[in-house]
């Protein structure tokens, strides 16, 4: 637990004491780099569709790329492309976009899953939206859609209007085909898409041996509701801020907008007044508080049964956060607080109720926690159930892209508000929550312990507002009217959402939309998780793993 | 001074005339059981014909079946929500009718004219069967309690193996509800609940053989008056000789196995909401889902009456009569119950068999012994 | 009690006149029904009983989608606690629910299962649509993937507008619901994939007794052109 960030594995390729030396990095690739491009956030290489296995595998051994942050897919006039975002766990700044392009009338690429499970699912939503084929994946299936979509909705030929006509007899009917091989032992079973402990509409394919779990894959894409899509149709200035709260909606809308507000403000060079940066680091880890409220207050749901006394002392507690938003924001739960160089208004008058207000909650804070610890954290059931249950190394978390809470619970020391600055997050006094044994209870912990730092850095956010002068409260630069980043930049930029990084990738082309836009939704990447942590539990410890990882459908779906 | 005595004294104390009087209908339980109540009150004597006696027997387990009918619907539907409302810092129904009582008409009423669902491919005679043994056999059950106020239909030698035998026989019924189903998380219900069942009646019974060691009989009645003799004076105020306090290790046990009997948290892994969805009774829809919710605060019911006659003294207390005595007792249970379905997680199925088969069992059977030497050194 | 199957003067409109037009509804023909006379006195208390029953007392859905069902749990928590009104009760089970609230967008990989979903629950049944998506799509609407509305897969007797609507009108909305019902109206039954205007000269019931021969499982198609809906 501490601010000071961990040391940079310096034997690896390209790491200098400025940061990375490109021209190294693209020795070490030899002939694999086909051209350099440089993207707003880093360097780019263009490597052949055939060695991408090759050059990601240099890259992970030999350059320390351990965190294959996003994978893009996207169609060109003349190419499709693949994009991958790579990173360092030990130091974010250091990344590099890999690009993959392949022809338009073949558009077949060798996977990255061998190099970083991740790409297993991200690989899969470039076949399902875009329509790339990738070479070598274990299993190259529609994840968002269903089986018998026609066509590749992000294509550029996709035609909307052309309706989707389904037979009924080529619904998948959950009732079939499921029987076990008449020699097994296992048993098929269904949890969701409409099943208490799914925590919304998650479908888990299970199979069963005697109450322990044999195999899990989750099956989703039951709430992708084309946020994507919703963003390249809206323009930067105004269009596209609202969607962000609906990412991940349990209260985190400002964390989610933030990361739109990032990205699109670097991508237009915008500057963010100080007096803007503190309200929206107030803002956001008032949301992070009420998100991780949530986080403990349904895993209580999944472990002690019915609406229990944690889940309803939970939402009461999350109640009190929702009505200083609302105060703030003028919504519960959809903010659209943020905008490009700044927040939408400046706090409520008169501003010593609102101080007072959230100074009350902060204050109250520290009991209602202990009396979370009383209920759940030291009960010696809730001990038994979770400890050493859900067990995720650090090294697989790695490999699986987790991040947040559920890569901290498991060792790896990683929050882009320390790694990767941004907002007012560098000036402020505050501690990175990490814990060593990765299962559940650790997550747990973990949530818990972080909703103790938000609760350090609101107070001093408070304290800066108070004292901050009336003539310098700017809440917003000067914006042009119609923002019109330049044809073909691209950037990724990443925060740390309630459940870990939520990047995301804007390619722009010159007009007031974005050409290319992806959401780099942690909760889609912890979610894979689940199949490593699961396997070998018993049926309630995978719930319990489950509502552990805190999935979020909107996000995980988009 | 044998155990004989003290049962016999102890009958003394209770009913003050002591042997059974056929005509003095005054005469409160003591020996005599509900039908043969009745029959006296109306001048029959205590053994009419056998037709009558059956008549009597009828009318009596109706008056015992109603009554706790009514408790489970108020406990079950009122009192459940109000219950967990209050753990939960809310308030719960109170719009319909005073405190919103009504919804216990509302409720009963709408859930029996809910339409029926038969799904495709359930095992029929079963699936119709299961939501019938449950709440007859904790209604059986009942039947050898005594309730206080003479309120007893009948008093068998062997009551105390005929209330366990009674209560187990919902293990049957949960297990048929959730085989027949055609659902698998009936079926997972099902199964747990008959594997937990298995679990943990034999710690029951073995902790309540502890009981039946002191009383020397498995007559519940002289279980009962066993339990009036008083255990020590303080400041002139009597504590009776309940096991409750005599052996207070074999009531807490007896309390968690129980918990476990009638699967509550932490010990609820049959129907684990959550998790199996509503467990065995997924399926279930209309009067047959009443039947099961019934028979399952039933149980609860019939638990805490096990547990109030075997170590609260049953229908014993100042003031107020035998059987409102009897009731207080019962909720005091059932409030035990849901507080800790509010407040306590639920044990995973592995550790739940582990804790009964390898905790309770070997320290009820502690308790045994321990229990028969003690008796053996005070007789 | 005469038999009378008149309307008795042509200015005492009841209720049900005003709302269904004038005429006996010619489908109450039980014998009961015969031998009392067309209002009798026991069947209408017991109808009105029965509405007041059904309004006053239900269990819920434990159903959740997306955002709105944040709004949904806090409905039924701490501050606003749905089950105020009888109605708190979440089962996770559709067998046992009376009442589904449809918290959120509906998606084209969704939207059958929440028809198997609707299917399951035994009748009376009831559904409340929470928040625009719901509605019509909401800020979805655009979408390629999103499903127009709750309305194009089950019937929606009750519609709560808001991005996502605040507890107070889900509150509003379930309560209004318990009035409707406890009122003896229910929603009309609008199924899509039944043009009405093409059999406009057959009841209702006839209606969907002729569509029923003609369904055949290898013909029937569900159609994703949301575009085109209303």
């Amino acid at each position: 637990m501490s601010l000071e960030r961990p040391t940079d594995r310096s034997d690896a390729v390209g790491v200098t004491e400025e940061g990375l030396d490109y021209d190294a990095l693209a020795d070490l690739l030899g002939d694999s780099v086909v051209s350099r491009e440089q993207h707003r956030h880093t360097e780019a290489f263009t490597i052949r569709p055939d060695e991408v296995q090759d050059v990601l595998f240099a890259l992970r051994d030999q350059a320390g790329f351990d965190h294959c942050s996003n994978v893009t897919a996207q169609e060109y006039e003349d190419r499709f492309e693949t994009v991958y975002n790579l990173k360092k766990y030990v130091d974010p700044t250091q990344e590099l976009s890999v690009v993959v392009p392949t022809s338009k009338d073949n558009p077949v690429s060798q996977s990255a899953e061998p190099v970083y499970r991740t790409a297993d699912w991200h690989e899969r939503e470039a076949y399902d939206l875009v329509g790339i084929q990738y070479e070598d994946h274990p299993d190259m299936r529609r994840i968002l859609l269903p089986e018998t979509w026609k066509g590749h909705p992000m294509g550029l030929d996709y035609n909307q209007e052309k309706p989707q006509i389904v037979t009924l007899e080529a619904h998948a009917n959950p009732l079939e085909d499921d029987e076990h091989d008449a020699g097994a032992d296992t048993m098929y079973l269904n949890i969701g898409p409409h099943h208490p402990a799914t925590h919304g509409v998650l479908h888990i394919e299970t199979v069963l041996d005697g109450e322990q779990v044999a195999h899990v894959e989750p099956d989703i894409g039951y709430l992708h509701r084309c946020e994507e899509q919703m963003a390249q149709q809206g323009t930067y200035r105004h269009e596209i801020m609202p969607y962000p709260d609906r990412w991940d909606y349990v209260s985190a809308g400002i964390l989610n907008e933030w990361a739109y507000a990032r990205t699109a403000e670097e991508l237009t060079d915008l500057d963010v007044p100080d007096y803007a940066q503190v309200i929206r680091t107030m803002s956001a880890e008032l949301c992070r508080i009420a998100a991780h409220m949530l986080a403990v207050g349904t895993f209580a749901l999944d472990v002690y049964g019915e609406f229990t006394a944690t889940f309803m002392y939970a939402f009461r507690d999350r109640e009190v956060v929702e009505n200083i938003l609302e105060d703030l924001t003028g919504q519960r739960l959809m903010f659209n607080y943020l905008r490009l160089g700044g927040v939408a208004w400046d706090l409520p008058e008169p501003r010593e109720d609102f101080f007072e207000k959230v100074r009350d909650f902060l204050d109250g804070l520290p009991h209602k926690l202990d009396e979370y610890h009383d209920l759940l954290t030291s009960n010696e059931i809730f001990q038994l159930r979770c400890a050493n249950t859900g067990v995720l190394d650090a090294e697989t978390a790695k490999q699986y892209g987790a991040t947040g809470p559920v890569a901290r619970a498991s060792g790896v020391d990683y929050d882009i508000r320390r790694d990767d600055p941004y907002g007012y997050y560098p000036e402020l006094d505050w501690d990175v929550v990490t814990a060593e044994e990765g299962d559940n209870y650790a997550r747990v912990l973990c949530r818990l312990q972080e909703v103790e730092e938000s609760a350090r850095i609101i107070d001093q956010c408070v304290d800066l507002l108070e004292d901050w002068p009336e003539d310098d409260r700017e809440i917003q630069s000067n914006v042009p009217r119609t923002l019109r980043p330049d044809d073909d930049a691209e950037i990724y930029r990443a925060v740390e959402g309630a459940k870990g990084e939520l990047g995301i990738y804007i390619r722009s082309d010159g007009t007031d939309k974005p050409a290319r836009f992806k959401i780099r939704s942690p909760a889609f990447s912890n979610l894979q998780t689940l199949p490593e942590i699961a396997v070998g539990e018993y049926v309630p410890d995978l719930i319990a793993s489950l509502a552990s990882l805190d999935i979020v459908l909107g996000e995980v779906d988009r | 001074m044998s155990v004989s005595e003290i049962v016999f004294q102890a009958g003394n104390a209770t009913n003050g005339s002591g042997a059974a009087n056929a005509t003095n209908a005054s005469a409160a339980g003591g020996g005599q059981t509900f039908p043969e109540i009745l029959s006296g009150l109306l001048g029959l004597g205590p053994n009419p014909d056998p037709g009558l006696q059956f008549l009597f027997a009828i009318v009596g387990a109706t008056l015992i079946a109603v009554l706790f009918l009514t408790i489970a619907a108020v406990g079950g539907i009122w009192g459940k929500r109000k219950i967990t409302a209050a753990f939960t810092d809310r308030i719960a129904v109170n719009r319909v009718g005073p405190f919103g009582l009504l919804i216990i008409v509302a409720d009963a009423v709408r859930l029996l004219s809910k339409e029926v669902i038969i799904p495709d491919a359930v095992d029929r005679p079963a699936f119709d069967i299961a939501p019938m043994v449950l709440p007859f056999s904790a209604l059986l059950g009942f039947a050898v309690i005594p309730l206080g106020s003479g309120l007893q239909l009948a008093d068998p030698e062997t009551g105390f193996v005929f209330v366990f035998a009674a209560s187990s026989l919902a293990s049957l019924g949960l297990l048929m509800s959730g085989y027949s189903s055609n659902n698998k998380y009936s079926f997972l219900g099902g199964l747990r609940a008959l594997a937990q069942n298995l679990a943990y009646e034999i710690p029951l019974v073995v902790t309540g053989a502890s009981v039946v060691l002191f009383t020397g009989t498995l007559k519940l009645s002289e279980v009962v008056a066993v339990q009036s003799q008083p255990l020590l004076t303080i400041g002139g105020l009597t504590i009776p000789s309940w096991f409750a306090f005599v052996n207070p290790f074999a009531f807490v046990l007896f309390l968690i196995a129980n918990l476990a009997e009638v699967g509550r948290n932490p010990f609820d892994t049959p129907e684990a909401p959550g998790e199996l969805v509503a467990g065995y009774m997924t399926e279930y829809s209309g009067a047959y889902f009443v039947l099961l919710y019934l028979g399952e605060f039933l149980h609860i019911f019939l638990g805490g009456a096990i547990v109030a006659t075997l170590f609260l003294g049953g229908p014993a207390g100042p003031v107020l009569p035998g059987l409102v005595w009897m009731v207080i007792k019962i909720l005091a249970v059932y409030l035990f119950t849901q507080w800790m379905r509010s407040a306590m997680p639920r044990v995973r199925i592995d550790q739940m068999i582990e804790i009964g088969w390898k905790g309770l069992l070997v320290m009820s059977f502690a308790n045994l012994v321990l229990t028969a030497i003690l008796v053996g050194v005070i007789a | 009690m005469s038999s009378d199957n008149q309307p008795q003067t042509a200015d005492a409109q009841t209720t049900q006149e005003a709302r269904m037009g004038g005429g006996t509804d010619n489908r109450f023909n039980s014998k009961l029904r015969n031998a009392f006379g067309s209002s009798p006195f026991i069947l209408t208390k017991f109808d009105s009983f029965m509405n007041w029953v059904r309004g006053s007392s239900m269990f819920m859905l434990q159903f959740g989608i997306a955002c709105c069902s944040i709004e949904m749990m806090h409905t039924y928590a701490v501050k606003h606690d749905l089950d105020r009104f009888g109605s708190g009760v979440p089962r996770a089970s559709p067998r046992q629910a009376d009442v589904i609230i449809v918290p959120g967008t509906i998606v084209s990989k969704f939207a059958p299962r929440m028809k198997r979903v609707y299917d399951q629950m035994p009748e009376p049944k009831f559904v409340v649509s929470m928040g625009s998506c719901t509605i019509s799509g909401g800020p979805f609407q655009k979408g390629y993937n999103v499903v127009k509305g709750a309305e194009e897969v089950i019937p929606v007797d009750i519609h709560v507008p808001g991005c996502p609507p605040r507890p107070e009108a889900l509150i509003y909305g379930v309560a209004k619901l318990q009035e409707r019902i406890s009122e003896g109206e229910s929603a009309p039954v609008t199924v899509k994939p039944y043009e009405l205007q093409q059999f406009g000269d057959l009841e209702r019931d006839e209606l969907v007794d002729e569509l029923a021969d003609e369904i055949d499982r290898d013909t029937l198609v569900m159609r994703y052109n949301w575009n085109d809906s209303p």
